[in-house]
């Protein structure tokens, strides 16, 4: 229970104004950091070459894809058990967001793959998994956009967050099954089991980094889905004679407030 | 009434509609068998080709099979309204979700069964090998693709829902059991039906998180 | 149980003191019912006492249907909240599908299933008596068709099936909406009969209708107009 409230008010203090402000400097910063780090300061890889260093974005990218769609799966489960409207929204949002990055680690994942392997796809396990994964969002935010009654929607949503999540795993491990039956084992991206410790240090770096970039992302859009549900408001409240304060969520204004 | 009987009605209902319109049987054992020369016409004639991808053609054509079993059996709930009397009536929602599931389930194992002769037809491909395996590949995919169905067959009611959750939802969902269910067949139809046991693992656990998940959550998708 | 707007918090608008829900057969607070952006029930608040046979009436696109539906759970408050036979809307839904009964819009048949057998799954389904099947659609007069599919049966002959369904049961609450809507004048007497006897062991009846013919049974009439109660547009009091 205090987890929960301290969590809450953390969340309050994000989302606020100000919040969102530090958070937005801070992401930027680190970011440029690791772009600083990647692209001077780290040695090209022994083998790979200068496009070895798409890994400082790829790995936080694919990192994010599944932490976003996992922030999705817990959003989900709560909004069913507690139907909270601010669980939906968090999914929503963490949706949106997880889309991009999922995109990004699809598409530098190609652009690596291209000079390392030879070609553009080669049905690599993860990146396989992330395709699929890619298609499930994109369904999920399709989905969304059916019913009509916002509380619909988010059963709906929540409904496909947490089947959809449980799948993954399942999927991951057919297609590396699956994958190793036909061909041998090729050149993996991240292929050495020892990196160097510059390198390692600048991963973690970027993780960080990325992660700070997706949570000041999570904040502008949740932010946007109040102003979207704060419109909605206002085009109902004069039909049925409700003051807009009271259609807004109440829990939408303790948010607010905190 | 305990949540088998309510699970048995249900699919003794859908079962005698089927039997009734002959909808699976007029329309998707065509739809299927039209599939399945088609991909083979268009894979071409090459007798070694045609043997190795039989097994895969053959869980494609159930797929897009199962996708239309469901699209019938919610229609048929949703023609008159029937489906709100299922959410009105005093009963654990869970069973709706499990009787169409078990009801589509039976249908698609027969559409298997004849899928499977089709294909030893078209394609050359000998009957021999472990018929254990090949029995327990067809009924533990079949009920995957039961559970899927089951579940999502609810979001098509409208046809933007249909263009939107079916290619992005049912069909990634379903790939473990398009997989594990083309590679045991493969396996068990070549006689190395031992090797196939981690792919018939797979397909369990598939079929329990989707039974279990789906039985936890259909009701929220049936309220309004 | 307690809903989330700060609204509800409030009594109902009128100046009686609301009955207190144990006793009431349906109270509501201040429900709003909102598809999209166009509501269908605006800030409703009734109190319905037990055994009550309530006509509601009004225009269409009034709410009546909306308002039904809402009692019987087969959609939620967009906002506001209440109880039916003692049980809140959110959390007592199983409750209250037990005890009521909906004659709505949809017949809810399956079309290739005969009458009879769709009769006998809806009363396997809800715990009925399968014997009561058969009379059930004597009363309707649905003897001699109750064999054929429903696909080719009439819109008089579905809507006599939805209503033998509803005599399957003995629901505390009994819900009808246009039930008279395409049937002849026998079967008009069945649908009051089934509302008479309802009444008469201590059920409640909730029917609305536009048919200014029937209704005569009951004891309180509520207007609506564009999801609101309204009062008596024809200004009299009405028994």
């Amino acid at each position: 229970m205090k987890i929960a409230a301290g969590g809450e008010r953390l969340m309050g203090r994000m989302t606020a104004r100000t919040g969102e402000k530090v958070l937005g400097w801070a992401s930027l910063v680190a970011v440029a950091f690791t772009l600083v780090m990647s692209l001077i300061v780290v040695p090209p890889d022994a083998s790979q070459g200068d496009v070895q260093r798409l890994m400082y974005v790829h790995v936080p990218a694919a990192w994010l894809a599944y932490l976003s769609f996992f922030v999705v799966f817990v959003a989900s489960i709560a909004y069913l058990v507690t139907r909270r409207i601010r669980w939906d929204r968090l999914a929503a949002a963490s949706a949106e967001v997880g889309v991009l990055f999922t995109v990004l680690t699809i598409g530098l994942g190609m652009l690596w793959g291209k000079p390392v392997w030879g070609a553009w796809w080669t049905w690599d396990p993860r990146l396989t998994t992330t395709a699929i994964l890619l298609l499930l969002y994109l369904g999920y935010l399709a989905v969304r956009r059916l019913p009509e009654s916002p509380a619909r929607r988010a059963r709906w949503a929540a409904v496909i967050g947490i089947v959809a999540f449980l799948d993954v795993p399942i999927v991951q491990l057919s297609v590396t099954w699956w994958r190793s039956l036909h061909q041998g084992p090729t050149v993996r991206l991240l292929g050495e089991s020892t990196i160097a410790p510059i390198m390692l240090t600048t991963l973690l770096i970027a993780l960080g980094a990325f992660t700070l970039l997706y949570c000041y992302l999570l904040v502008l859009r949740l932010r946007v889905g109040r102003l979207e549900e704060r419109a909605v408001a206002e085009a109902l409240s004069p039909r049925i004679g409700v003051p807009v304060a009271e259609v807004v969520d109440e829990g939408e204004e303790a948010v607010a407030r905190g | 009434m305990t949540l088998v009987r309510q699970v048995g009605m249900i699919a003794a209902k859908d079962l005698r509609i089927e039997v009734r319109g002959r909808h699976a049987f007029g329309t998707i054992l065509p739809f299927a068998a039209t599939l399945l020369v088609a991909f083979g016409l268009s894979i071409g004639p090459g007798r070694t080709l045609l043997q190795q991808t039989a097994p895969g053609l053959l869980w494609l054509a159930m797929l897009f099979a199962s996708v239309l079993a469901f699209r019938r059996s919610y229609e048929s709930e949703g023609e008159d309204g029937a489906l709100e009397g299922l959410l009105l009536a005093p009963i654990d929602k869970a069973a709706v979700f499990l009787g169409k599931a078990a009801a589509v389930a039976l249908q698609l194992v027969v559409l298997w069964v004849a899928l499977l002769l089709l294909v030893a037809a078209l394609f050359d491909v000998s009957l021999g090998g472990d018929a254990g395996v090949v029995v327990a590949a067809c009924l533990l995919g079949t009920i995957g693709l039961a559970a899927v169905g089951s579940l999502f067959g609810v979001l098509t009611e409208s046809p933007r829902a249909r263009e939107a959750v079916v290619p992005l939802l049912v069909l990634p969902l379903a790939v473990p059991v398009l997989l594990s269910g083309v590679k045991a067949t493969s396996l068990a139809l070549a006689g190395l039906g031992s090797q196939a046991s981690g792919w018939l693992g797979l397909l369990v656990a598939f079929d329990v998180v989707f039974l279990s998940a789906g039985t936890l959550v259909f009701e929220h998708l049936l309220e309004d | 149980m307690a809903p989330s707007s700060p609204s509800n918090a409030l009594l109902s608008a009128t100046n009686d003191p609301p009955i207190p829900a144990e006793n009431a057969a349906v109270s509501l607070s201040r429900v709003t019912r909102v598809f999209g952006v166009t509501p269908a029930l605006v800030r409703v608040d009734l109190e319905v006492p037990r055994g009550e046979v309530l006509l509601v009436r009004g225009p269409n696109g009034a709410g009546k249907s909306t308002l039904l539906a809402v009692l019987a759970t087969a959609l939620s408050p967009t906002y506001g909240s209440g109880a039916v036979l003692g049980f809140p809307l959110d959390r007592g839904r199983d409750e209250i599908r037990r005890r009521t009964e909906l004659i709505g819009h949809a017949t809810r048949l399956y079309e290739d299933l005969s009458g009879r057998e769709n009769l006998r799954f809806w009363a396997r389904l809800t715990g009925a008596d399968d014997a009561r099947v058969d009379a059930a659609l004597e009363i309707v007069g649905l003897g001699a068709a109750a064999d054929d599919r429903v696909r080719g049966y009439s819109q008089g002959m579905r809507q006599r099936v939805a209503v033998a369904r509803a005599t399957l049961r003995e629901p505390d609450l009994l819900l009808l909406d246009e039930p008279y809507a395409g049937l002849d004048d026998e079967a008009k007497e069945a649908v009051d009969g089934l509302v008479a006897r309802t009444a008469a062991r201590g059920a409640t009846v909730v029917l609305a209708t536009h048919d200014p013919t029937r209704g005569g049974a009951a004891g309180r009439t509520l207007y609506m107009d564009a999801g609101r109660i309204v009062p008596d547009p024809t200004g009299g009091v009405r028994r």
